[in-house]
This record gives C-alpha cells, sequence and structure tokens, in this order.
C-alpha cells in the first residue's frame, strides 16, 4: 500500500523564510541523501525551479501566476535566500536529486480565491501560505493565542518568542521535534475553531493537503524509496502529510474551480517582504534575518549581534551623527545581557533593537531609526537570469531599458532623470542623438499603462517643451504591473497601443479626447493618432460646448507646438484646429449668453482662444474670431463681462479704435442702463491690457462723469461691481486709478495719497461691511 | 533594637527609604531566589525585575514599584548587569527618582548613597574634599578625607545614585566622565587612588524639560545607557499609578481622609492628560496646554494635597472644591496665561461634560475667578 509507505516519508516541517528552518534542513537532506525533495508549491511550477536555482538567479524572487483572462488574479509565492524551500532546491540541484512542488497548481488557488472573491469573502489574502497558524498574524482570533504564548515565555512578543526558541535552537533533532510538536499542539487548538468559523479555509486547507499527500503517492509509485524522499512543507501540514488520510482523486480533482494561468519568476525586494502580512518568521525583517542565514552558514551565528549593531552604527555615523566603538560594544553587552535576562542563548531582534535605542540613540528611537530599517529591511531586490522564463513584455521591457541605458534606475531607491529632449549634436548616430527623447516616449508609454516606475515632475514653464524631469524607482509592485500588461500586448508599444485604442473607443468628450490625442504624441504613436484625430473630430462636430472646444484647441496648439522637439507629424493636426477655432468662433455669441458663474470657464475659453489665433494666425480663421468678437462686444444682451472682455481683446488687437471705445464706453455707462450691467462691462473690459487702459485718460473722464450722474441707490449698486472689477487690480494699479481719478476731480496726488495709506475709520469699515450685505433681490 | 522599636522609629520618619518600606518584599525576594547573582548584587536580576514590576516571591505577593513599560525596567536591569551606568531621563514627574530609588534598593539593598545635583553642586560632592580642621592638624591623611557618596559606592561596590544631575554645572558633570571609564578616584594629595569594587554602579536621573537645567556634554552621555522614561501611555495605566502612590501616600502620612473615589481620580487623571497632549481624549478637540509640565506625580500630590485639605478643614470625605483648588494650584502656575488656558479647558471641554462633571466644573469655576 501506497499509504502505508508514504508513513516512512521524511516529512520537515518548517517556517517559512526562516533560517533556523533551512539550516536544519539542509542538514536533515545531508544525513538522508534523499533521491526526491518535495516542495510545498505551486506543481505547475515544477519547471522554474531549474530557473530558481541558476547561478545567476539572485533572491529574493518569487514565483508569479496570473490569470490570462479578467479579472486578473494573481498570486505570489516569495523565496529569499534563507527560505527552507530555496535552499532545499538549491541542494536537490546540487545533489542531483529530484525537485518538485507538490502544492496545488496554481490554475486552481487562482480559481478558489476567484470563487471567494465572487462569494463576497472578506478577500482572501493573496498569499496562498497566508492561512498557515505557524505565524503570529493569521486569524484575529488566534492572536490573543500567541500574545498568551509569549506572555507565558516572558517575551514581549510573539515574535521574540519565536526567534529566541526556534531560530537560535541550535540542536538539530530538538528543532525538528519541538516545531512539529508545537504546530501540533497548535493545529489542534486552532483546527475546530476555524472549521466552524471559517469552513471555506478549512475545507480549502484539506483540500491542499490531500492534493500533497497524492503528490507524495505519486513520487513513490514512480519508484523512488520512500526512505529517500524528503517533503518540505509548512509546519501547520506536517502531521497531517504522514496521515493515512486519502489522497484526492482524478475524479474530484476534475471538479475544483480552474482559471486559466500563466507561470513567470520575478525579482523580489526585501521591502515588499517585510509589509507582507501573515508569512511567518522573517517577515518583519528580511535583511536581519539574511545577516542571520550568512552568519549560521559560516557558522559564526554568535557574532550576529556584533555585526548588526556595527551595521547601524554604520549608518548612524554615515549620516552624519557619531556613535564610537565603545559605545557599539556596550550595545552588544547590553543586547547580551538583556538575552541572559530571559534566560537566552543569542539576543533576539528586539534585544538588538533596543540595545541600539539606548546607546547608540542614546534612548531616543528617532536618531537610528532609518538605520534601523536598512539593517532590518534592507533595500536587496532580487535579480533573475537573463531570459529566466519571463513574459515577452517583461523582455521587452528589459530589452528597451538596456538599450536607452535605463538599467541602473531599476533600483528600489529612486533615482531623477532629466531629459533633454532636443537633439544631441555632437552625438553619434541617430539613436544616441534622440536618447532622451526615446527615453521619454519610453517612459510615457509606462505611465499610460499604469506602470508606476516613473513618475513625472512638474517642471518649470519656461523649460516644459524640450525638458522633463523624472523620478524613476523600481518595486516588485511594478514588476507585477508590466506582468499585467502582458495582457495587453507583447511588447510595450504594443500594450500602449492596445490600451489606447480601448480608451478612444470609450471616449465621450472632447476633453477626454484631445488628452488621449496629447497622450498618443507624448507615447510617439503617431499611427493612433490618426484614430485619435478622427474620434475627436466626430465629438466635435455635436458640440456646442465652447469652453470644452477652446480647452480643445489649446492642447492641439500646445501639441502642435512642441511636436517638433518630439519630433511628432503634426500636420495631421492643423485642419482639427481650424475646424475647432471655427466652430468655438461660431458659437462664441450664443455660448456667451451665460450667467455670472458660467462665466469665468468662458473668460478662460476666449482668452484660450485669442491666444491661438495670434499663434497659428495664418491657420484659423484669425477675421472670423475678431468679427465674432466685435458682435459680441455690440451685444447687449450677452454677459456684460464678455462683451466687455470683448472689447478688451479687441482694443489689445488694434481692432478697436479710441473714438469707438469712447461710444462704446458712454453706451455702457450711461445712466439709463442698469448699474450692474454697466460696472459688470467695466469689470470684463479691465481685465486685459491694463496698463493700455490705464493709459487712456478719456475713459476714466467718462467713468467719473458716469458715477456723478448716479443717484444714491445705483451708485451703491455700481460700487458693488466696481468694487469686484478693481479687486484683482495690483495695489500699484488701484494707486494709479485713484492718482488719475484725483487728478480729474482736482485732488492733489499727496494728499489722495495719505488718504489711501490710512487705515479705514470704523464708520468706512462699517460702509464697507455694509456692502456686503448688499441686497440683490432684483437681480436674484 | 526591639521590633517595636523599630517599628515606631519606622512610624516617625516623613518618608522612608525604599529598601526599608519594602523589607518584607525584598527578603522574601532574596529567599526565594533561584538565578545567578552578580557580584556585588543582593538578588538576581529576573528577581530584581519582579521587585520593580510586580510579581510573586514565593507566595509573597511583590507589589508593582513602576507601572507601565516592563521592556523600559528590564533595559535598566540589564544595563545593571554589564556595570554601565544608568541614565533615566523623562520629563518632570515621569517616576525617574523613584526608579532609581527602587533599583538601588534591589540590587545594593540601600538607596542612600545620593548626590543631589543642584546649580550649586561642586566638583568635591562628586568626588571628595576634606576635613579642613583635621587637614590643617595633620595635614593629608585618609581620615580627613570625606568622601562623597560615589566614592564610598565604589568602596563598597554598591549603587550610587546622582539626583538631577543636568541642574549641575557642566564642568562638575564632567567630573563623572573619568569615574565612569576608568571606575577609579584618584586622590593625589594621599598618593593613592580608589577602585571600584564589584558592583559598582551609577544611576543618574536627568531632565529633559524644565528651566534651569544644562545640557550634557556628548562624552558624558556616551558613558551612559540611556533609558527615556515616557509619561504613562494610556489612561488606565496612569490611573493604576495615581491610584497606588496615593493610597501609599496617604496611609504613610496618616492622612484622616477617605482615598479618593474611582470618579475623581478618573476626572483628575482625564483632565491631566487632556491639558499635557493638547488633546481631548477622544482625540476631537484642540486644548491649549499650560505652560508648566503637568506630570504623573502631580496628580498625585494634587490627590493627597486634596485630603489634607478635605481631613484637616473638610468632612474627611474629598469633596468637589477640595479638588477644585488642588487643581488650580497644580495648573494656573504661571498666573495670567495659564488662568486663561484652565477657563478655556473649563468653558470649552468641562462645561459640555455633562452632569456628572458638573459639580467640579461649578468649583472650579469658582476658583479660577
Amino acid at each position: 500500500m501506497i499509504t502505508d509507505a508514504r508513513a516512512s516519508v521524511n516529512i520537515f516541517g518548517v517556517r517559512h523564510l526562516s533560517p533556523g528552518a533551512a539550516k536544519h534542513l539542509l542538514q536533515t537532506l545531508d544525513e538522508i541523501q534523499p533521491t526526491a525533495v518535495l516542495i510545498e508549491g505551486p506543481s505547475d511550477a515544477d519547471s522554474e525551479i531549474r530557473h530558481l536555482t541558476h547561478r545567476q538567479t539572485k533572491p529574493p524572487v518569487a514565483i508569479l501566476a496570473f490569470t490570462e483572462t479578467l479579472p486578473v488574479r494573481t498570486v505570489l509565492w516569495p523565496f529569499a535566500v534563507y527560505s527552507p524551500e530555496y535552499q532545499a532546491m538549491k541542494w536537490a540541484a546540487e545533489h542531483g536529486a529530484d525537485a518538485s512542488f507538490i502544492d496545488l497548481p496554481s490554475s486552481v488557488t487562482l480559481g478558489f480565491q476567484d470563487m471567494m472573491a465572487r462569494k463576497g469573502e472578506a478577500g482572501r489574502n493573496e498569499e496562498p501560505a497566508a492561512a498557515e497558524p505557524v505565524s503570529p498574524e493569521s486569524a484575529s482570533g488566534e492572536e490573543s493565542l500567541y500574545s498568551r504564548i509569549a506572555a507565558l515565555a516572558g517575551e514581549c512578543d510573539y515574535d521574540m518568542y519565536w526567534e529566541r526558541n526556534y531560530e537560535h535552537n541550535l540542536s538539530s533533532g530538538a528543532y525538528r521535534e519541538a516545531i512539529s510538536a508545537f504546530s501540533g499542539e497548535m493545529r489542534e487548538l486552532s483546527e475546530s475553531r476555524e472549521q466552524q468559523e471559517q469552513p471555506l479555509e478549512y475545507a480549502y486547507n484539506a483540500l491542499r493537503e490531500s492534493y500533497m499527500r497524492r503528490k507524495i503517492n505519486d513520487k513513490i509509485a514512480a519508484g523512488h524509496d520512500p526512505d529517500k524522499i524528503v517533503v518540505v512543507c509548512g509546519a501547520y501540514h506536517a502531521a497531517a502529510l504522514a496521515a493515512p488520510a486519502e489522497a484526492i482523486s482524478d475524479e474530484e480533482l476534475q471538479t475544483l474551480p480552474v482559471r486559466s494561468t500563466k507561470l513567470t519568476l520575478m525579482p523580489y525586494s526585501y521591502y515588499k517582504l517585510s509589509t507582507m502580512s501573515g508569512y511567518g518568521a522573517g517577515n518583519a525583517a528580511p535583511h536581519y534575518f539574511q545577516l542571520m542565514w550568512e552568519m549560521m552558514e559560516a557558522g559564526r551565528l554568535d557574532t550576529l549581534p556584533h555585526l548588526y549593531l556595527s551595521s547601524v552604527a554604520g549608518y548612524v555615523r554615515g549620516a552624519g551623527t557619531h556613535r564610537s566603538t565603545a559605545e557599539v560594544i556596550e550595545a552588544v553587552r547590553l543586547a547580551e545581557s538583556l538575552a541572559a535576562l530571559h534566560g537566552g542563548s543569542a539576543p533576539t531582534l528586539r534585544d538588538l533593537r533596543d540595545a541600539a535605542q539606548t546607546l547608540l540613540g542614546h534612548g531616543e528611537l528617532a536618531p537610528i531609526s532609518e538605520a534601523l530599517a536598512r539593517v532590518d529591511v534592507g533595500t536587496a531586490i532580487g535579480n533573475l537570469a537573463e531570459g529566466v522564463s519571463q513574459t515577452p513584455i517583461q523582455d521587452d521591457l528589459n530589452r528597451l531599458l538596456k538599450r536607452y541605458k535605463l538599467e541602473k534606475y531599476k533600483s528600489t531607491v529612486a533615482g531623477e532623470l532629466l531629459l533633454d529632449l532636443r537633439e544631441n549634436r555632437r552625438a553619434a548616430g541617430e539613436e544616441a542623438a534622440y536618447l532622451d527623447l526615446h527615453r521619454s516616449v519610453l517612459l510615457h508609454r509606462l505611465r499610460f499603462l499604469g506602470i508606476a516606475f516613473a513618475q513625472l515632475r512638474p517642471t518649470r514653464q519656461d523649460a516644459a517643451t524640450w525638458a522633463e524631469e523624472w523620478v524613476l524607482q523600481w518595486s516588485p509592485e511594478v514588476e507585477i504591473q508590466v506582468v499585467e500588461a502582458t495582457l495587453l500586448g507583447e511588447t510595450v508599444e504594443v500594450a500602449a497601443a492596445y490600451t489606447l485604442r480601448e480608451k478612444l473607443q470609450q471616449c465621450r468628450t472632447i476633453a477626454e479626447a484631445s488628452g488621449l490625442i496629447r497622450t498618443a504624441c507624448l507615447c510617439g504613436m503617431t499611427a493612433q493618432m490618426e484614430e485619435s484625430i478622427r474620434v475627436l473630430q466626430m465629438l466635435a462636430v455635436d458640440s456646442r460646448d465652447v469652453v470644452g472646444i477652446a480647452a480643445a484647441a489649446r492642447d492641439l496648439a500646445a501639441i502642435i507646438g512642441f511636436g517638433g522637439i518630439r519630433r511628432v507629424d503634426t500636420a495631421p493636426l492643423l485642419p482639427l484646429l481650424t475646424e475647432l477655432f471655427t466652430r468655438a468662433c461660431l458659437f462664441l455669441t450664443e455660448a456667451a449668453g451665460c450667467n455670472d458663474e458660467a462665466a469665468g470657464s468662458m473668460i478662460a475659453a476666449m482668452n484660450e482662444l485669442n491666444a491661438v489665433s495670434l499663434d497659428y494666425g495664418g491657420t484659423v480663421d484669425d477675421a472670423l474670431w475678431l468679427r465674432e468678437l466685435l458682435a459680441l462686444a455690440e451685444r447687449d444682451d450677452r454677459n456684460p463681462r464678455l462683451s466687455g472682455l470683448s472689447c478688451a481683446i479687441l482694443l489689445e488687437r488694434g481692432s478697436m479704435d479710441a473714438g469707438a471705445l469712447s461710444a462704446e464706453v458712454s453706451r455702457r455707462l450711461s445712466p439709463g442702463s442698469p448699474a450692474d450691467l454697466g460696472a459688470g462691462w467695466f469689470e470684463g473690459l479691465s481685465m486685459r491690457g491694463r496698463y493700455a487702459l490705464l493709459s487712456r485718460m478719456s475713459l476714466w473722464e467718462q467713468l467719473n462723469d458716469y458715477i456723478n450722474l448716479l443717484d444714491d441707490e445705483e451708485f451703491k449698486r455700481a460700487l458693488v461691481f466696481l468694487r469686484r472689477a478693481f479687486s484683482t487690480f495690483t495695489p500699484r494699479e488701484k494707486t494709479l486709478v485713484s492718482e488719475l481719478l484725483g487728478e480729474i476731480w482736482g485732488v492733489n496726488a499727496e494728499a489722495a495719497a495719505e488718504l489711501l495709506t490710512g487705515e479705514l475709520k470704523e464708520e468706512e469699515a462699517k460702509m464697507l461691511d455694509e456692502l456686503d450685505d448688499f441686497d440683490f433681490d432684483d437681480l436674484l | 533594637m526591639s521590633t517595636g522599636q523599630e517599628q515606631q522609629e519606622k512610624e516617625s520618619y516623613l518618608r522612608l527609604p525604599a529598601e526599608v518600606l519594602y523589607r518584607e518584599e525584598l527578603e522574601a525576594l532574596r529567599k526565594a531566589d533561584t538565578g545567578k547573582i552578580p557580584a556585588g548584587w543582593q538578588m538576581s536580576p529576573r528577581a530584581v525585575l519582579t521587585f520593580i514590576t510586580g510579581g510573586k516571591a514565593g507566595k509573597k505577593e511583590i507589589t508593582p514599584k513602576y507601572i507601565g513599560n516592563t521592556r523600559l525596567i528590564e533595559m535598566a536591569v540589564a544595563t545593571l548587569v554589564t556595570d554601565r551606568a544608568l541614565l533615566l531621563i523623562g520629563e518632570p514627574g515621569t517616576a525617574k527618582s523613584w526608579l532609581s530609588e527602587n533599583l538601588a534598593a534591589a540590587i545594593y539593598g540601600h538607596s542612600g548613597l545620593v548626590v543631589q545635583g543642584t546649580a550649586g553642586t561642586s566638583e568635591e560632592h562628586v568626588r571628595y574634599s576634606w576635613n579642613y580642621a583635621m587637614l590643617l592638624a595633620n595635614g593629608p591623611t585618609p581620615e580627613a578625607l570625606v568622601r562623597s557618596p560615589i566614592m564610598r559606592a565604589m568602596e563598597a561596590g554598591g549603587i550610587a545614585r546622582f539626583e538631577e544631575i543636568s541642574r549641575c554645572a557642566s564642568e562638575v558633570q564632567d567630573a563623572l566622565i573619568s569615574i565612569l571609564s576608568e571606575k577609579t578616584i584618584s586622590v593625589p594629595e594621599l598618593g593613592g587612588e580608589t577602585s571600584a569594587r564589584k558592583g559598582f554602579s551609577i544611576i543618574a536621573t536627568a531632565n529633559t524639560r524644565d528651566r534651569g537645567v544644562n545640557e550634557m556634554s556628548a562624552a558624558l552621555k556616551r558613558r551612559f545607557n540611556i533609558i527615556v522614561l515616557p509619561a504613562p501611555s494610556d489612561l488606565e495605566t496612569e490611573m493604576a499609578i495615581v491610584k497606588k502612590r496615593v493610597a501609599e501616600i496617604a496611609a504613610s502620612y496618616e492622612l484622616q481622609a477617605a482615598v479618593p473615589a474611582d470618579e475623581a481620580l478618573i476626572k483628575v487623571v482625564t483632565i491631566f492628560r487632556e491639558l499635557r497632549s493638547g488633546m481631548t481624549l477622544d482625540k476631537k478637540e484642540k486644548v491649549k496646554t499650560p505652560a508648566g509640565v503637568i506630570s504623573t506625580a502631580e496628580a498625585i500630590s494634587l490627590l493627597t494635597n486634596s485630603m489634607a485639605l478635605a481631613a484637616s478643614f473638610g468632612s474627611g470625605e474629598l469633596t468637589d472644591s477640595d479638588l477644585a483648588a488642588g487643581l488650580q494650584g497644580a495648573i494656573v502656575k504661571d498666573d495670567d496665561k495659564d488662568k486663561l488656558v484652565w477657563k478655556e479647558y473649563l468653558d470649552n471641554v468641562m462645561k459640555k461634560r455633562g452632569t456628572e462633571w458638573r459639580g467640579l466644573y461649578q468649583a472650579c469655576k469658582e476658583m479660577n475667578e
């Protein structure tokens, strides 16, 4: 019977990411010299083992499985250098043993994840090992159990208990027995409750174990001597795998939920490892555990405190704070004395940290917190041998990064990159001359794909067209995003083009469409630009929204403006710009019939249109623009501010002379027309070309005459509007205005200045306050 | 001395040193101690830890002397095991001296070797001085030497305490530097030196935030293991501390007033915590903080003061007006500004707290007028 044979298989329960477990496992492997090493991990990832153990592969790395179709679900199996699983694989590779994964294939793992997500479960953690109860942070109900264990052992927390009792335990047999006894007891304590409270989790766990039993049986059937098989699994599963329970059958296997998945290896980072929840030992301080592993390997575990505290001191010194060697020595002594107080053989991480705080931080955590983070967590990021089972888009991206000399930015430390998009005339060859431009295009594409590798910093306006400032930072999340982008296309360019097309199809507003044209231009996707132009045109035909059209026109104008620098052919955009401009002109008068609130955005639109007509006078219909402005200026039934602004633009463009202005002013500012209309118009007029206005004495005389003609009530009303009109004037301009008016009134300039700069009298202040409460009853 | 006499003796002192106050506990701990005892120590480090943080020694219940973060005490004890000097830093009223006294009592069995640091402390207080009559009569002799507490601790292999070290002038502080690194005091007049026996150490305390404190030199800081004692981390911890100390002090002063009820404690501790953190406990409202430090120690003395008031001039029951008088004294130190802060707190926070607080509010309001 295979089940009986399975009883003699060597099952080694470990804690994932535990240097102690890795060390003892290696010893066991050396003793048993197995022919097959079976590891808890996705059984469809067997082919990745070869790459994981490759000489050039540098942990931390992870196996990533993702679904091929939407919604994308992903699952990760991370490995650090001190992962027992990783060391087992390496051992097998070195000793010619057969290594394979025995957990459910990723298709089933993700199938389950999908199912649970759809069931609206609280959301299973992405890590398959998250349910390992050997870890302290699993189900919340168990937390008290772990803190109670720690308290009974007289430790501050469970991590400290674990490290003291298991990681520091160097006696091999004792370790294996202790961990299996411990996890067996723990399982007994928590199992029945899990069965009741999390039936799905429980069932999933049972399923995994029965699948693992099946894989062990398969291995025995394949002719491996059961005595020469070592199974490496979470300690939680150890007993269940040895038990004579049934293995899953073919028929049962068929009924499991399945999502079609792909697997890839990806570099991982210690930072990411440290932020993962529920993944057992080593999670909070990967770099520390790496140090521990290295010291164990060298047989000098007792020097770990020295190494740790000198490293912290080194970083603190590097940051400019002096700390002496004597203090490091005392810190080691304190840490050892703290360990002795707990009956431990060596200081735990907590002891080391507290010693560092006391000695190197002089009691405070702040001065050493960064150094601690560096030594505990570290910035290490894994590396894969070139061409190792990556998705095509990862390959493509790596190729591009290499080609554009961006490889050094593939680091978890943020780096700045300044790009000058102009041709480098001293460079040899076309590619070198436009290196920065190519880089910019690539980074824009990544940004567009939602790959958070590069962030664009806003730059000063004057350099905006040819200079770009990027901040580049690689992280495992970026890697995952890149892998996810595989679903969109095989290369970065294809994926970006696909996304752009998708977005264009969903595009409903002019602003979105012009934004996409901009994107296409930034991403150097000329082919898609035509498509975008077509979409924008179609949208514009049906639009009467002058504000939106104006914004689009401005966008296009900007693209045309810097298109040359980006070496994008912007000629196809010119007809569209003309068309948009004409449309905006034609609807100007209609759109100007709006209330004051909407007038704000119209003012911006008119200024933008004017800028476009000035910049592209030869292309767009400038004459039409001026005609429409004139029409608007003369209308009395449109928003007076917009009519006023039209006048101002016309004045500026030299299309209205002093006589016409004077006539218009006297028409607008006549006592017959309501005060708010007159003053509103004046507000519009004063929005542009202020110095031109300030130099026209006749204008102010007319304004003065107008004010003199108003009766008290009308004056108050006009005052409210005029006050608003002048509120945007600078103090200097205000002084000029008052000097002008003073001149008209025959007031001496100095006397006026004295009055103006003096404090407000209480009475005057009160009058101003009353204006704020002015009752607009007939206007509302 | 018979037990009865001793008892009488004990009662006639205003305040007893820790080793006398907790003699029974210390004896029980020594008896039950199974750990390895470092040279010069009276008990094992674990037993010292139990003495400070509470627990059991055989059948004897050990009361906790320091309530709060046990890990800090572990670090303090571990420091003294490594014969390093210990520096306790903290805001006024965070039990620095209390902890240092109890540590010395447990480890050395004697907490009385103290240098009380002031602006007037001179180097002689730290090292040694002379009996000048003898010096003039006989010249420098060992008999004419007046040893400082630190020097005596060195000779005996015990623990010396240096209170308020940051109040001493920097030059005086720095007299410690060579003592701590070489563990000897040389007496050139006698042509010799006193070397420390095993077990010698110094526990110093320093204020971080107060008027009239001097910055400590980096060289001196390097010779200490520094532990920062925080203000109690939550309401419950602070309540427990205040309650315990008030009961102990009331017993030793034989105050003829009832120990304050929990409600009064909660109110006082709440007010203190809110004024200290500048925020109401529910973190919804900002509160102005008074200029002075309002520590747990002051909450304790406030309550005992109020009890004394109640006992001497009242019914023996702690009333709201007794509390109000205490609060007024504790919070309003820098007259005008603090008075406004207190008034603002009364009107903006306390007034809205409902009927339970009404009595105290009225009393405080009257007091602050």
